[in-house]
């Protein structure tokens, strides 16, 4: 199976064999892998360099097609595996959803306020809406120069992490 | 007065296990108190009786005067602890303590009132002959009023609420069209951490670096100071790395910081562990800020230069045991840091995210001291404070402590929420920080401190983790018996026998060379 994987900007492309070898950009590297937790922690020889791996995010991570925050070596990274079939599905996402932005809630908390209306016009980073959690009020933004397609939620709710707040649509400068 | 035999502690989280500890030291029976989230807290494990005292929205629990005197009463306790946050700067609470018969951990209900109120503090500090701000002496609750206050005063300002600490509802606006949008998240915040949307105005220093003084108070009225913290590096005013000795402070600056919170403190009346903050100018004039009538989450800090247990401290002070030291008889050697490690997302704006925390490794070694309540399977709450662990390091002096504190931060291992340890790590390993060259405007200069990126082996080694855990990810799903076909079968044989699980029963030393 092929791999093509992100590691905090670096692509590396992993030819895994059946039998455990792994090719890095066709050569053969000289690994040994222990596992101290199982799917989340790894001690890993490389050609006698020491690494620790850590997966840090909260669920067991697919670790395909999705971003993973890990901890090597003390050093923290966005780490993005894909093999042949998540980056065939990728590109087609990319194609029919373009310009299309759903705002979600990144934490649960309560919607203190809401600053757009449907139909307005919002520059990059502009505050749609602020949530309250954990003490904190934090403003939610526009990725883009887009348009309030919808609002899906009203001031004073109390939200879920992950929940749609708004839906936005690129807008032509 | 007898010693105290057996303490309440109204608090969660690490200050709740450090103050459990040292009662430990001293011989003090504990009894504990929580929500119904924290059933399996740490601090309930560690002391010796635990309450439950509500859910988990802290106005129903932690925040619970009565219930939390009634438990101290019914279970015999002499005094109560409150750590800091919750109702540590209560006077109600100091009242309600007292007035039940117990010992509170800290100044009395008077001094927490008159301290506790910006306006009465600073009328203490100036009648003191302690320099205090310029600004407005009462609170402003509109924004007409606040627009007259601004001309008056002069740009950059900064709005503080009236009613409380803490970093939280503070804003600087460097102009008049800035006004009305500080105003109105400054006084949104301020209702909703301390129920009133009142606002202090006051003139804003720029450059100024958040320079505190640890004070311990006696019954009799005796005063000592202990040593300053710096606590410059703020995000959104609150604090993220204290340290002392503070890197642009001298003998003659720290003398007279210490006088100035000496006076302030005998002309409260003040009683127990205090601290005098301070906002110090580039040209070492500095200006009262307040006084937090409590413990202070950066209170290792001066632990670990004078030697001093400021909790075991307090407890001898609340009993009514005089300060067993003079101030020439305090010495402070070395240098100590502490970083705050927070369940917040410092790739994401600092957005505080709670959860489970999966796997936990905090580190130790010389130097290093861990003040916690993790473990792994540790629940972090979303009701409260996104603190869950305080790093502190020592060194002879200060280029040895951050070089204990990098080794700390890229030892320590938090799983499962994101946590500010890349953050302190970026910070620990920053020109500027590193040379003590930094005020409160850092975090903001800083914006962009720049990550610490992957090395070519290390991405290596994160990509090879990434397809050993897809496809222990998939050998997980391989369906059983029959149910895959050839191909997947051989797969799942090739993938056993290599997998990282066949390995761990390989002999030690097995390492694979093709």
């Amino acid at each position: 199976m092929r791999y093509e994987v992100d590691a905090g900007g670096h692509r590396v492309r992993i030819e895994a064999s059946p039998d455990g070898r792994m090719l890095v950009d066709g050569r053969v590297v000289a690994y040994d892998a222990r596992e101290i937790v199982a799917g989340r922690h790894w001690s890993l020889v490389i050609e006698g360099r020491a690494h620790e791996v850590v997966v840090l995010g909260g669920e067991p991570p697919t670790l395909l097609g999705g971003p993973a925050r890990m901890r090597v070596d003390g050093r923290e990274a966005v780490v993005i595996a894909s093999d042949e079939r998540t980056l065939a599905a990728r590109r087609d996402r990319a194609l029919a959803g373009g310009g299309r932005h759903e705002i979600r809630a990144p934490m649960p908390g309560l919607l203190k306020a809401v600053h757009v209306r449907e139909g307005d016009v919002v520059e990059r980073n502009d505050a749609l809406a602020t949530l309250e959690a954990m003490k904190m009020e934090n403003e939610l933004r526009a990725p883009a120069r887009s348009k309030v397609q919808r609002l899906a939620a009203t001031a004073g709710a109390k939200i879920e992490s992950g929940s749609l707040i708004a839906v936005l649509v690129d807008e032509p400068a | 007065m007898p010693p105290l035999r057996k303490v309440l502690v109204a608090n969660r989280g690490e200050i709740a296990v450090r103050v459990i500890r040292t009662c430990r030291d001293m011989g003090i029976a504990t009894v504990a108190v929580y929500s119904d989230v924290d059933r399996t807290a740490m601090h309930v494990r560690l002391a010796d009786e635990a309450y439950p005292i509500g859910t988990a929205p802290p106005g129903d629990s932690y925040l619970r005067i009565d219930r939390i005197v009634e438990v101290a009463r019914r279970t015999g306790c002499d005094a109560i602890h409150p750590g800091y946050g919750f109702l540590a700067e209560n006077a109600e609470f100091a009242q309600a303590v007292a007035g039940a018969g117990l010992l509170f951990v800290g100044p009395p209900a008077a001094v927490q009132r008159s301290l506790g109120s910006k306006t009465e503090a600073r009328r203490i500090a100036a009648k003191a002959g302690v320099p205090v701000a310029e600004g407005t002496m009462d609170p402003v609750t509109d924004v007409a009023e606040a627009r007259r206050a601004g001309e008056r005063i002069g740009y950059p300002l900064l709005l503080k609420p009236a009613g409380g600490g803490g970093g939280k509802g503070m804003r600087i606006v460097r102009s008049a069209n800035e006004l009305a949008d500080a105003w109105r998240g400054a006084t949104g915040e301020a209702t909703t951490a301390f129920g009133a949307p009142a606002l202090l105005i006051e003139r804003y220093i720029e450059h100024g670096r958040h320079i505190e003084m640890q004070i311990l108070a006696d019954e009799r009225g005796d005063v000592v100071w202990l040593g300053e913290r710096d606590c410059s590096i703020q995000r959104r005013h609150q604090k993220l790395i204290e340290e002392t000795p503070g890197p642009s402070v001298d003998d003659a600056l720290r003398a007279r910081l210490g006088d100035a919170a000496v006076r302030i403190a005998r002309a409260a009346g003040y009683r127990n562990a205090g601290t005098c903050e301070f906002l110090v100018a580039p040209d070492g004039g500095f200006v009262f800020l307040e006084v937090n009538t409590r413990l202070q989450v950066e209170h290792p800090v001066t632990e670990m230069v004078t030697g001093l247990d400021l909790v075991a401290l307090q407890l001898r002070i609340a009993a009514g045991e005089p300060l067993p030291f003079r101030q020439d008889e305090i010495t402070r050697r070395g240098a100590a840091i502490e970083c705050r490690i927070t369940a917040e997302d410092p790739a994401n704006g600092f957005l505080p995210a709670g959860g489970l925390v999966d796997q936990v490794r905090l580190p130790s070694g010389p130097g290093v001291r861990v003040d916690s309540a993790l473990e792994p399977a540790t629940w972090v709450p979303n009701e409260y404070d996104p603190l869950i662990a305080k790093v502190i390091t020592y060194g002879r002096d200060r280029s040895e402590a951050i070089a204990r504190m990098r080794r700390a931060l890229a030892e320590a291992i938090v799983g499962g929420v994101p946590t500010t340890i890349p953050f302190h790590a970026q910070v620990l390993a920053e020109p500027d920080f590193v040379a003590g060259r930094y005020d409160t405007g850092y975090i903001a200069q800083h914006a962009s401190v720049s990550r610490m990126e992957l090395d070519e082996g290390q991405a290596l080694a994160a990509a090879i983790a990434a397809v050993l855990a897809a496809r222990w990810r998939a050998l997980r799903h391989v369906a059983p018996d029959g149910a895959m076909g050839p191909w997947a079968a051989a797969a799942r044989e090739g993938a056993l026998r290599e997998s990282v699980c066949g390995q761990r029963r390989r002999p030690q030393g097995d390492r694979r060379e093709e």
